[in-house]
This record gives C-alpha cells, structure tokens and sequence, in this order.
C-alpha cells in the first residue's frame, strides 16, 4: 500500500510465464525465487546516478546453493539488499520484479513485508561482527525475534534459542553473554543462529566470512554448508572470492559491473568457463602446494630461477629506469630469541604471551614471508622489528644497530631503511591529501632533496609503482582512485626514503583478486630490481608462494616451520601448516569432491 | 558492584583532591580579605595596628601553622561550618546557601533533565522520520533556538510575557506577600514565578538535546546491526528505541552529566535577570561585595555539583553499556 514503486500492474505469477524463463516453465512448482530484469539505481543527490544492477534475470529452486561473485562494484550486495529489500536511499529499485515463493516482494507493504521475514527470507550481513546490538545480550537477540513475529510459544523460547545456539556450534551460555565478550566468529555464528531463527525459506549470505580470520572463515564455511543441507533451506552465498563460492555451492552467478555474465553450474564455471570475466577471476586462484604455481602476469619462481638470473646480479647489473643510490653495504635484519609479553588484558588474567623465542634472519635482498592466522604474533614482530614496540627478551638487530636500544632519533635513521607497507590502502592514506602532498612528506623528511630535486623524485617513485602519467597521478586525491592504485601509492610512500627493507603487512588481502597480481609482481620487481629485502606478512599461503624465497610458519607466537617457501607449502610437516593450506579456498575443491 | 564500588571510590579521591585545592589556592594568591579592607579604609586616613588586628579578629583570619589550617578546614567542611558572611552579616554562609539552593536545584535542576528528556526523543522521532516534516521542523527550530543568548531570550519573555502581557510575575521566587511555606498556595504562586526563567533555560537548551540525539540516531541507524534488526523482521518500534535510539544516548549521556553538573553554577545569568533568589544569584553579589567566605562555600558546592553529576552519570553509564562494565 505505501510502496511508490512503478510496479508492472500484472497478476501475479503471469509475468514469469510471459517472460519465458525455462526453470520457470519445466518446474514452475519447484521455483522459489524468481527474478525478472531487477535494476537497482543509486541516486545519490550531487551525483550522477549510477545504474549499479542492470536488468538481472535468475531463477532459484527449493533447495539450491548458490554463489553470487564477483569483484567490488560488481552490484552483488546490491542485488543481495534488494532481493530482501532491505536497499536504503539512495539506492531505489527501477525496473523489473521479485517474485518470492508466488508473490512479487516488491508490492509487498511495510507491515506485510515485515511478517514475511519470518519464513520468508533471511540475510546474514557481510560484517555480521558488528550485526549485533552491542548493549544486548545475545538471549535477547533471539527473544526480540520471537515476540516480533510469535512463531514460538513463550514457554519454549529459551529452549529454542539454546537449540538454535548448538546448531551453529556453539555453547548455550552464549546466551547471557554481551556481542563485546564473544570473538568475531562467535558472533557471526550467533546472527546465523539468529537468521535461522526465523525459519526461512530463503537464505541471503553477504560475505559472512570476509572480517574473519582464515581458519574461522573455513569453519564458519563448514557450518553454512552443513546447516544448509540439514535444514534444506534455500541458500545465496555472496562472495567476492571465487574459491570460498565455488567450494560450497552448486551453482553460481558470475556478476560484473551490474550484470549477471554467467551463470551456470559449480562444475561447469570451473571446467568450461564461457564469460571472459570469469575466466580472468579463475586464473587468479592456484594452489599453493601445486609445483608450477603461476598467475597472469607472474610466471613461477622456480622457472625465473632456472632461467640463471640471480637476483644479486639483476640488481646490480640490469640498468633500470630508477637508479637505487649507491649504498656501502646492505645490513641484515636479525631477531635473536625475541619474546613479547604484554600486559593481562583484564585483571586476574594471564599475561599475553605474543611471542616466544623467535629467531630469524632477513639477508639483503631475500624475501621472507610469515605466515599465521590472527593472533599468530606476526603483526607484533613486524612492531618489534620497525622500533615501535621493544621486546621483552631478546635482541632486533639492524646491522649493526641494535633497534631495541633506539631513541628518537636513532629510530629514525632506522625507519628511512625499515619502511612499513599497510594492509589498508583506504585507511593508510590521508583522505584530504593529494598523491603529491603524501609522497612529498618522507621525502622531506627522510632525505636531503629540496626544490627540482624533490620533485624529481617524486615523479621518479610514481613510475617506479608504475602510476603513470605521473603528473595526473600526482594531482590526484585517495578516493579518486582504485584500492590497487592507492595500495600503490602506500608502496611509493614507503620508497620514499629508499629503504633497504620493506616490511609489507597484509599488502594484497583488502584488495580485489585481479588487481593482487599488479601489485604483488611490483613488490617482486621492486626486489629485484632495488634490492630491497621483503618481510612478507601474510596468512594467504598463495601469494607468499609467489613472491618470498623462504618462510616461517607463527603459530601462537612460536615458529613452527620453517624453510624454503616451496618446499614447506608442498611438503608441510607441522599440523598447524597443513590447517592453514586446507584453509586456502581453491575451486577445485568441489563441493561435491569435500564430502 | 565491582564497577560501583570503583567509581565510588575515585568520587570520594577526586573529591578530597577538589576541597583540598580549594584550600590551598586562595592562600597562594597575593593578598588576604584583610588588605583589602585595609586598603579601602585607607582611603579615609592612616590606619593604625590596632585597626589591623580588629579587622582581622572581625574577619576571622585564621592563624597557626598551614597544616593547622588545612585541618580545621576539612573539619568545618565536613560539619559545613562556613562562617559568617561579610556582606550579609550577621548570616551564617550555610544558612544563606541552604535557602538559595533550593531554588537553583528545583528550577534550574529540573528543567535540565526535563529538556535532556525531551529532546532526547525529540531527535529519535526526528531521526527516524528522517527527511520528513517531523525531522525539519524540530531540527531547524531546534538550532535556531539554541542560537539565541541566554539573557536576550530571558529579557524578550520578561518584557512580552511580564511587562506587556502580564501573564507572569517579573522577579523573584515568590510573592512579597506570601511567606515560604509547604502551602498549596506558596507552591502555586513559586511556580508561577518560576516560569519565565524555566522557559528560558528550556528554550535555549533544548535545541541542543534535538539536534545532538538526532545526529547520533542517525548514525546508529547506519549501523549493522540495526540493518540485521530490520532483516529479522523486528517491530519498527523495537528497532527504533532499543536498537537505535539505546545505543545513540550513550555519547550524549557524556554531555548531560556536564549540564547536570553546570545546574548550580551555571544559572548566574537567569537568576540575575528574573532576580530569583537561587545560588547565582547569591554567587553574584558573594562576588560584588568581595564576600569570601560566602565565595569559598559557594565554589565548593559548584565543585561537588560537578562531582556529583559526573559520578551519577558514571553509574547511569554503567548500567546503559555493558561494555563499560568490565
């Protein structure tokens, strides 16, 4: 009744025939949800509208999995916030309907639409961690639901919520507990409970496991799949990342700049992909364990090393466009048995052990990745490493230099040769700040170039991370441009002060699987051809195969394996090393081939 | 309890640490109540030893070692023996101050946790009719209002709802006619006299509370978990007030334990224009005929006002968010 929508004024259930959707005429009985020729537009006052779904037509049948993927602004949470018609201004719907277990959603008025949520559809959010009122306790969470929508007896609520609790793994004293004391995984888990507390039809998955730590993500995963066969609800798996859709679902939806590219069968995508999007999205996943690992525009290390290039040689005797001041001797960065221990979070708890006896050695020009999920301790050695925070027992040396002794001004010297690479390209960049503004500080600061001089070098380090025409890029402010273009700009940045160590953390996992390749193969040529040495930390196995000669496994803050980075991805000895490589999405793990 | 308990015990450290500097930094000034006098009466002629020592008898100036002070003081602060004033002689300061803080706490008091409460949910119904005429009508009112001086509002409602209209007595807390009693009539006719000064403080504050709860509303309504409420079908009512609008008050709850705190010293303005006897009033004229203690007892009361507010609104904190418990 108060829907403004244009909607198109035929009866119900004729439009899908007149349409002549397939799915809909060989099992009209058997379609959940049909959608014919959705657009979704955002209107933002100011701002040209953007048309970011355009006439997307699917069907889905009582219990399919499906996987919506694609890159970020392909319009697939769109298309996920208007199935379920949660879209807020400026986004609007403009065209085509939702016709949902026989009736069109989009007629639906406030009251109709919310009854309709229980048994209807449910959606659990991308950063589902946040999806909980921070000042409610998690039981009631669930009994707001259910007195919403009456579907369950007042006297069987609690034992409802306690059984709805177990299906997602979890302990039933969750109940009395805040969202702030549960963990990131614990509490997607409780608004999965949550959204099958409603007994949907219809399961839309944003992202579920995007914030979390990998081996929670493979987890959580686990639970999604194994509730969706238990409960037989129909289900849409929202994902950015090929390998995590591919793995759970049977079918999948390829979607690219607002329209659906593909959409065919789990088997089919992977082994005869038609669309040219999708075939760019396969080619980026590998797996890490396999003995030629290449990406597009990143042929295998091995064969780069059998072609007889050294990398001490390439450094040196390949003249490149940047030149790398002559340096006197490159110094090694060792960690000789470095423990951290901070503080009890809360009293009467134990103390955090972060670190415990670590020991390694970063030569020049060697790239070392560290691996780990969350928690492992590799954010904090790469602290311990660049003088932000000093270690409890043990010693950082930098050549000579002892990092841990450092006042203000020896932490200086030491950071124009340590320099930081950040995982958020979005957060690390000064928003009102020009490419030209931000590169121009650590030159000043870090170097004795003034005036023509300063400027050459700031011309110099936008080509050396291969922002051409430089000055366009110059002039430009962060969000005018792309994650992997800004993540090049925190890469120029940390040049600026032609550092002999590059401590990258996380460089490439906030960024889109095409634009990861761009950057990682900049972080290899910057090696080869600077000599510059690479911390790599990282928890994603494939990229680390690709850009580091050797690698250290963290697992709570104690190495557990350690070699040539081939060798131990191919042949992991420790358990925990075997954890993380089956955590790695990979398409050709079939769902069907899990089980 | 825990948590209680804690901040019950920082209340009572702060609060030493506040008498205590009140003691001490009249002393480090230049200059005693005792010069002062002196130096006035000098005006009229030399002034003799003696007329020193039986100012500084008259005025009570203490002697004996600092420490020997410090303790006599805690002692009168603690049995709230402030002395008697100069300027109102032969009053006791806590006779004077008991009478006046009535007034402030009653009418300045009130009318701040009335305005908090009602412009609190003004903003979540404005937010929540977000860019409806119930949004644009509080919100712009709400900053027009709060843009008006405090004494040019009280001066308009003294001359068009006093002088012009006489719909409300102009000054005072009462009639000259009545004497203050628990009376119907009394209370009647100090309500009536506490009306423009009421409004005032009403019509100047509240666009703050609007437009403050507003903005923050609006922010939680962004927020997850709100979305996720409204995916799970809950009533819009419950979305509103306990997913919205219950985590929107926590950041203001911050600025109502400053305003709750400011109720006794910050009321100098209204009570000087209305001539309503409450602690601003009677700060004012401590301040004009230079009465020290008067001054002294009358900091101290703003100073654990302050205290005060801030610890309620600690415990209020306390059981809002259960994040801050821990």
């Amino acid at each position: 009744m108060t829907s403004t929508d244009n909607t198109v004024p035929e009866p119900l259930g004729a439009s899908a025939h007149s349409t002549g959707s397939v799915q809909a005429t060989s099992a009209t009985d058997n379609v959940l949800l049909d959608v014919r020729d959705l657009s979704v537009i955002y209107e933002s006052p100011g701002a040209a509208p953007v048309q970011a779904v355009d006439h997307v037509s699917f069907s889905l049948r009582r219990g399919e999995f499906v996987g919506l993927v694609g890159e970020s602004g392909s319009g697939k949470s769109t298309l996920g916030f208007a199935l379920t018609r949660l879209q807020k201004p400026p986004a609007r719907t403009n065209g085509g309907n939702i016709v949902f277990d026989g009736s069109d959603i989009r007629e639906l008025d406030t009251e109709a639409l919310r009854r309709q949520r229980q048994g209807g559809f449910a959606m659990v959010l991308q950063s589902g961690m946040n999806a909980l009122n921070p000042v409610r306790t998690i039981r009631n969470h669930f009994m707001d639901i259910f007195r919403a929508h009456g579907h369950v007896a007042a006297a069987d609520r609690e034992a409802r919520a306690a059984e709805l609790v177990r299906k997602v793994e979890l302990d039933p004293s969750v109940l009395a507990s805040y969202p702030g004391e549960l963990s990131g995984g614990m509490r997607q888990r409780v608004s999965i409970a949550l959204a099958l507390s409603l007994e949907p039809q219809l399961m839309v998955f944003d992202e579920p496991t995007t914030a979390l730590d990998v081996l929670v993500q493979h987890a959580v995963m686990d639970t999604i799949q194994a509730l969706q066969q238990s409960e037989g609800f129909t289900a849409i798996l929202i994902s950015h990342d090929l390998g995590i859709v591919l793995e759970a679902t049977q079918r999948v939806l390829v979607m690219h700049e607002g329209r659906i590219v593909e959409d065919g069968s789990s088997r089919d995508i992977l082994e005869r992909p038609r669309d040219e999007y999708t075939r760019m999205l396969l080619s980026h996943y590998a797996d890490p364990r396999a003995e030629v690992v290449e990406l597009p525009g990143f042929p295998d290390r091995q064969s780069r090393a059998a072609s007889g290039r050294t990398r001490a040689e390439s450094a040196t005797s390949e003249p490149t466009v940047v030149t790398r001041s002559v340096r006197s001797a490159d110094s090694a960065i060792v960690v000789d048995h470095v423990s951290k221990v901070y503080p009890p979070p809360r009293r009467g708890e134990k103390p955090v052990r972060a670190l415990d006896d670590v020991s390694f050695t970063l030569e020049p020009g060697q790239s070392l990745a560290l691996v780990g999920a969350s928690g492992s301790g590799k954010s904090t050695l790469a602290k311990l490493v660049t003088g932000i925070e000093r270690p409890t027992e043990g010693a950082v040396r930098f050549g000579d230099v002892d990092v841990t002794r450092l006042r203000a001004k020896g932490l200086r010297d030491l950071r124009s040769n340590v320099q930081m690479v950040f995982q958020d390209p979005y957060a690390a960049l000064n928003p009102l700040h020009t490419v030209e503004y931000t590169l121009s500080r650590p030159i000043r600061n870090m170097t004795d170039l003034r005036g023509d001089e300063a400027r050459a070098r700031l011309h110099e380090l936008l080509e050396t991370v291969g922002l051409t025409p430089t000055e366009t890029f110059a002039q430009k402010l962060p969000h005018q441009l792309s994650g992997g273009q800004r993540q090049r700009v925190v890469i120029a940045r940390a040049l600026a002060s032609d550092p002999q160590v590059l401590i990258a953390d996380e460089p490439v996992s906030m960024l889109d699987v095409s634009l990861r390749a761009g950057v990682l193969a900049l972080l290899e040529d910057l090696r080869e051809k600077w000599g510059v040495s690479l911390l790599y930390i990282t928890h994603d196995l494939l990229s680390a195969r690709l850009v580091t000669d050797d690698i250290m496994v963290l697992h709570d803050g104690r190495v557990v394996e350690r070699g040539v980075t081939a060798d131990v991805l191919r042949n992991p000895q420790d358990d925990y090393t075997v954890r993380l490589l089956d955590a790695v999405p990979n398409p050709r793990r079939l769902r069907g081939d899990v089980a | 309890m825990k948590y209680i308990a804690g901040k019950l015990g920082l209340f009572v450290l702060t609060l030493w640490a506040a008498v205590t500097l009140n003691f001490f930094l009249p002393r480090l000034m230049p200059g005693s109540p005792a010069d002062a006098a002196i130096a006035k009466l000098s005006q009229n002629g030399p002034v003799t030893e003696a007329t020193r020592a039986a100012i500084e008898a008259q005025l009570g100036v203490p002697d004996g070692s600092l420490w020997e002070q410090y303790v006599s003081y805690l002692r009168q602060v603690v049995t709230l023996d402030f002395g008697v004033s100069y300027t109102f002689y032969p009053q006791t300061v806590s006779s004077m101050v008991s009478t006046a803080l009535p007034y402030t706490i009653i009418l300045v008091g009130i009318v701040t946790i009335v305005a908090f409460i009602l412009g609190t949910l003004i903003g979540v119904a404005a937010a929540w009719k977000r860019g409806t005429w119930l949004d644009a009508l509080p919100t712009l009112g709400g900053s027009f209002m709060s843009t008006f001086p405090y004494f040019w509002t009280a001066l308009l409602l003294l001359f068009f709802a006093g002088y012009v209209l006489h719909w409300f007595p102009t000054t005072g807390a009462y009639s000259a006619t009545t004497t203050p009693a628990f009376t119907p009539a009394f209370i009647g006719d100090a309500l009536l006299h506490a009306a423009l000064p009421a409004l005032t403080i009403l019509v100047t504050s509240l666009g703050g509370w609007i437009i403050g709860m507003r903005n923050a509303m609006i922010n939680t309504l962004g927020d997850d978990y709100v979305t996720f409420a409204e995916a799970n079908g809950l009533r819009g009512g419950t979305v509103a007030v306990r997913y919205a609008a219950r985590n929107a008050i926590l950041p203001n709850l911050t600025g109502f334990g400053l305003a709750l705190g400011g109720v006794v010293g910050g009321s100098i303005l209204v009570e000087q224009v209305f001539g309503y006897p409450g602690i601003g009033y009677l700060l004012f004229n401590a301040v004009i005929g230079q009465d020290y203690p008067l001054m002294q007892a009358l900091f101290l009361m703003i100073t654990v006002s302050v205290l005060v507010a801030n610890f309620l609104v600690d415990i209020l904190y306390g059981a809002l968010d259960p994040r801050t418990r821990r």
